[in-house]
C-alpha cells in the first residue's frame, strides 16, 4: 500500500457543539491505484483528502505512507510526495502569477533542479499535460478553464509527487473539455506511475476511471470495492440511492438506472 | 399566427463598449409552445443564460447590450412593451427560477414576508393571514412537510434543497404561463437535485406552465424536455424532439458533446473530436415541431 488511512476520525469543535465529520474510516490505496471517494456534500470527502494532504491533523487514527506513520507536522520530503488539485483552477492559481512563475514557485518550494535548468523544466511540466511551453507568459486570467486545469495538473507534478489528491477535478468543466482532462489524467497516471485519490460525487465518471470506489455517507464508509463490482452490485442502500439518481444519457443506462431503482439485481450487469 | 407561448426569431445581441462591439447571439430562433417543457442546452459561454434573459428584459441596454429580432410572448412582441409593462409580466405570467437558490431569496427578510410579496404582484390586496394560508398551501405541493416552520424560517435556516422548493413554490405560486428555470438544481446533490426536478415537474404540470429549461447537464434535459435546441457559440446547431436528438444527434457538435458524457454502464474515457470549424456547421433541424399537447 502507498498510503493508509487506518481508523481516522476528525471531530471539529467550536464551544460545546461538535460535529463528527469523519468516523472511524479505514482504507487503503495501492501504488498506481486510482481510487474514487465518492459522497455528498458534508460526507467528509474533503476533510479526509485534508487529513491525508496534512492540512488537518485526525482527532484520532493514523495516516500512514509506504509503511511509516505520518507526523501530524509533516516534514517536506513527505509533503513532496502528495499533492493535490482542486475543484476550481481559478482560485487555485494565482491570478497575478503567469503560469511560468506559478510553476517555478512549486520548484523553488521544494528546491527542486537548478535554477539553469528550471526553464527547461517547465517547459517538460506543461508539455506533460499537452500544454504549448509558450503559455508560461500567460497569466491564469488568459487561459481556457481546461488549460488552467492542465497547469493545476502540471504544478501539482511540479516536485515529483507520485499521489495526487483530485479533488471534483472535472466537476467545473464543461462536458468537452472533462472528456479530455479526464482522458489527460488517465494518461498520466499510466505513463509516470501517478496513484490518485479522485473525489467526486459524479458516478458516471467514477465508473470510467476508478479502479475501485469508496462511497461516504456523514462521514462514514458504507461501501468499498472494486469499480465494477460496485456497479454490478451495489449492495448499500446509499449507493443505490446514488445510483439512482445519477442523470444519464443513453437507453443503456437508463435501463440500468431503474434496475437499480427496483433494486432488481438479480442478473449482473456487464 | 402561432398560439406560440414564447417566440424567438431570428435574436442577436451585441455588447460593445469603447474597443468596438462584439456579438455574442448569432440570430437564435426559437419556439415553446403552451405547456412545452423546451430547453437550451450548451456549454459555458455559448449564450444560453444570455438568451433567457433577453427573454425577461434583464439585460443592461445601458451597459452596452443591443438587441435585435423579435421576442414575442402570448403574441406580444416584449420589445414594443416598455419598461413598465415588462416589470409587471415579470414573477407573474412569466417567472424563473435560478441556479443557487440561497442567493436568489432575500437574506434578511423570512420566507413568508418574501411570498407575500410575490403573491402580492397579482393580488395587491391580499391580506397576511391569506397570503399565509395560500403559500402554505403551495409549498405543501413542493413535498414541504412543515410549511409553517418553513415560512417563518429565514433563507439560511434551510438546507439548499429546501430553498430550491421555496423558489420554485414562490415561482409557480402566480400561475405563470411561462417557468425560465436556469440551471436548475445544478448547486445540489444529484438526489437532492433529482428529487427537486420531480418536484418542479409536478407543479408544473399540475398549473399548466411551459417551461424554458435552460442546462449544460444533458442527463437533466434528457428527463425533463420534450424538445431541444442545442446552442454553441450563440448559434443554434441542432434543434428536435428531446428524444430523436439523443437517439440520433446530427450535427458535429451535438454528436460530441453526447460522446464527451461519461457513461455509467462503461469504463474507459471517449475519444472526442474537438474540431471547432464542423462545430459550425449549419443547423440540423428535426422533423416539424409537434402540436402543443
Amino acid at each position: 500500500m502507498l498510503l493508509e488511512l487506518r481508523n481516522v476520525s476528525k471531530t471539529f469543535r467550536q464551544g460545546s457543539f461538535a460535529v463528527e465529520a469523519v468516523k472511524h474510516f479505514t482504507i487503503g490505496i495501492a501504488h498506481r491505484e486510482c481510487l474514487a471517494l465518492v459522497g455528498e456534500s458534508g460526507s467528509g470527502k474533503s476533510t479526509i483528502a485534508n487529513m491525508i494532504l496534512g492540512v488537518t491533523a485526525p482527532t484520532s487514527g493514523e495516516i500512514v505512507l509506504d509503511g511509516a506513520v505520518l507526523r501530524a507536522r509533516r516534514r517536506l520530503q513527505d509533503r513532496r510526495r502528495m499533492q493535490l488539485v482542486q475543484q476550481n483552477p481559478l482560485s487555485a492559481l494565482n491570478p497575478k502569477r503567469t503560469v511560468g512563475a506559478s510553476l517555478r514557485l512549486a520548484l523553488d518550494v521544494h528546491g527542486i533542479g537548478e535554477r539553469a535548468q528550471r526553464r527547461e523544466r517547465i517547459a517538460r511540466l506543461l508539455e506533460e499535460v499537452g500544454l504549448s511551453p509558450d503559455l508560461s507568459a500567460r497569466y491564469p486570467a488568459a487561459l481556457s478553464g481546461g488549460q488552467r486545469q492542465r497547469v493545476a495538473i502540471a504544478r501539482a507534478r511540479a516536485c515529483g509527487s507520485d499521489l495526487i489528491v483530485l479533488d471534483e477535478p472535472t466537476s467545473a468543466l464543461d462536458v468537452i473539455v472533462q472528456a479530455r482532462i479526464l482522458k489527460l489524467l488517465n494518461t498520466l497516471r499510466v505513463c509516470q506511475g501517478l496513484t490518485y485519490l479522485f473525489i467526486t460525487h459524479d458516478l458516471a465518471v467514477v465508473r470510467n476511471i476508478a479502479d475501485r470506489v469508496a462511497v461516504l455517507s456523514r462521514g462514514e464508509l458504507v461501501e468499498a470495492g472494486a469499480t465494477e463490482e460496485i456497479f454490478r452490485r451495489p449492495r448499500h442502500p446509499y449507493t443505490r440511492t446514488l445510483i439512482a439518481a445519477s442523470p444519464v444519457v443513453t437507453e443503456d443506462e437508463k435501463e440500468f438506472r431503474d434496475r437499480v431503482r427496483r433494486q432488481d439485481l438479480s442478473d449482473d450487469f456487464a | 399566427m402561432t398560439g406560440d407561448t414564447l417566440d424567438i426569431r431570428n435574436l442577436r445581441l451585441a455588447f460593445s463598449d469603447h474597443t468596438g462591439s462584439i456579438e455574442v447571439l448569432h440570430g437564435i430562433s426559437l419556439r415553446i409552445a403552451p405547456e412545452e417543457r423546451v430547453a437550451l442546452v450548451g456549454e459555458s459561454g455559448s449564450g444560453k443564460s444570455v438568451t433567457a434573459r433577453a427573454v425577461l428584459g434583464l439585460l443592461d441596454r445601458t451597459g452596452g447590450a443591443s438587441v435585435s429580432g423579435t421576442i414575442r410572448f402570448e403574441g406580444r412582441d416584449l420589445a414594443g412593451l416598455g419598461a413598465e409593462r415588462l416589470r409587471q409580466l415579470r414573477g407573474t405570467r412569466i417567472s424563473m427560477i435560478f441556479q443557487d437558490p440561497v442567493s436568489s431569496l432575500n437574506p434578511v427578510f423570512r420566507i413568508v414576508t418574501q411570498f407575500r410579496e410575490v403573491l402580492r404582484r397579482v393580488d395587491p390586496g391580499i391580506r397576511n393571514l391569506e397570503a399565509k394560508i395560500k403559500a402554505e398551501e403551495i409549498l405543501r405541493e413542493v413535498s414541504i412537510t412543515e410549511p409553517r416552520r418553513v415560512l417563518e424560517s429565514f433563507p439560511f435556516q434551510l438546507s439548499g434543497g429546501m430553498n430550491q422548493r421555496v423558489m420554485i413554490a414562490m415561482a409557480l405560486a402566480n400561475e405563470p404561463s411561462l417557468l425560465i428555470a436556469d440551471e436548475p438544481g445544478t448547486a445540489l446533490d444529484v438526489t437532492v437535485q433529482d428529487q427537486t426536478l420531480r418536484l418542479m415537474q409536478r407543479l408544473v404540470e399540475k398549473r399548466k406552465a411551459a417551461v424554458f429549461f435552460i442546462s449544460h447537464n444533458l442527463g437533466i434535459v434528457r428527463e425533463f424536455s420534450d424538445r431541444l435546441y442545442v446552442i454553441y457559440r450563440g448559434r443554434i446547431v441542432e434543434e428536435g424532439p428531446t428524444g430523436t436528438i439523443f437517439g440520433d444527434p446530427r450535427h458535429p457538435y451535438t454528436r460530441a458533446l453526447l460522446a464527451a458524457v461519461p457513461r455509467i454502464t462503461r469504463r474507459g474515457i471517449p475519444d472526442v473530436e474537438d474540431d471547432q470549424a464542423a462545430f459550425l456547421a449549419p443547423r440540423v433541424v428535426h422533423e416539424p415541431r409537434p402540436s402543443a399537447r
